[in-house]
């Protein structure tokens, strides 16, 4: 599957094939290690540039006000719209 | 104008295998209308041990003719938040449009539950709200537009679900056969 910006897709399916393998191998299995945070970071950062430029960051954010959301924290182009709801 | 749908279901596949289809249901010939796929957050609980994966995904803008006016041409995104606890075997998804939302307000909730009683089955359960505020007599139409689209729905994410799984399962014996032949010719 594409990434919304096909700049990330290569990063994006490293991280899809991380995520698979470790899904049925480990964490079906038990084993909760997470194994494939860095092929995630380095996608989030091709990522999170693209939803950027897209104008998507704010509308994503205030659609999800959850506790842990991977848009509460830092980068902004929402303009400290952020818990405004 | 609120509107409940429900519906359930199963499959005759361990909720390890329909659970892992289901995170990789995409794509799939049954789902052409999905573009895009992206994860968003990825993080396993700590305390629970749950996985929780939100995605971003965006789909064409397939909306009847009579609505075309109203809504722009542009693709719709949906976010999906999932929490797969490998425990007690149960993963919830749930849905939501992020745009068009001043006309329609679409959730889905899926639930995936391990059968008690049969290893090898899986129960799904479907919920899905639509809110719509439109007005100008278009409830009733849209309604029905809804209701139909609906079970359309459900027909063709099952028909791709049993896609990925008959995929995942011929791809699983596969390994297991090279795991086999490996061990084989290390004998």
């Amino acid at each position: 599957m594409e990434s919304i910006d096909s700049k990330c897709t290569p990063l994006k399916h490293e991280f899809d094939a991380c995520f698979t393998r470790w899904y049925s191998e480990k964490f079906l299995q038990g084993d909760k290690t997470n194994e494939c945070e860095e092929a995630f970071k380095k996608y989030q950062t091709c990522l999170r540039a693209a939803l950027k430029e897209k104008g998507l960051t704010k509308m994503i954010g205030e659609a999800r006000p959850t506790v842990g959301s991977a848009f509460a924290d830092d980068d902004g182009d929402d303009g400290g719209s952020k818990g405004s709801k | 104008m609120v509107k409940f749908f429900q519906q359930r279901h199963s499959f005759d596949y361990s909720w390890g295998t329909v659970s892992y289809a289901f995170l990789n249901r995409y794509p799939n010939p049954f789902a052409t209308h999905v573009l895009t796929a992206d994860t968003i957050e990825h993080r396993l609980d700590p305390d629970t041990g749950a996985l929780h994966i939100t995605r971003l995904l965006r789909k064409t803008n397939s909306v009847p003719r009579w609505a075309r006016s109203i809504m722009r041409g542009n693709d719709a995104f949906i976010l999906e938040d999932v929490v797969v606890d490998g425990q007690s075997g149960t993963l919830v998804s749930r849905t939501r449009n992020i745009t068009h939302t001043r006309l329609l307000k679409v959730e889905e909730k899926q639930t995936l539950t391990a059968d008690p009683r049969d290893a090898g089955r899986t129960l799904c359960k479907n919920e899905t709200s639509i809110v719509s505020n439109i007005g100008y007599g278009m409830n009733s139409r849209i309604e029905s537009f809804s209701l139909s689209r609906f079970s359309e729905n459900l027909a063709k994410s099952r028909k791709g679900m049993l896609y990925v799984l008959d995929l995942a399962q011929r791809r699983g014996l596969f390994r297991q056969r090279l795991l086999i032949d490996r061990r084989a010719e290390q004998q």
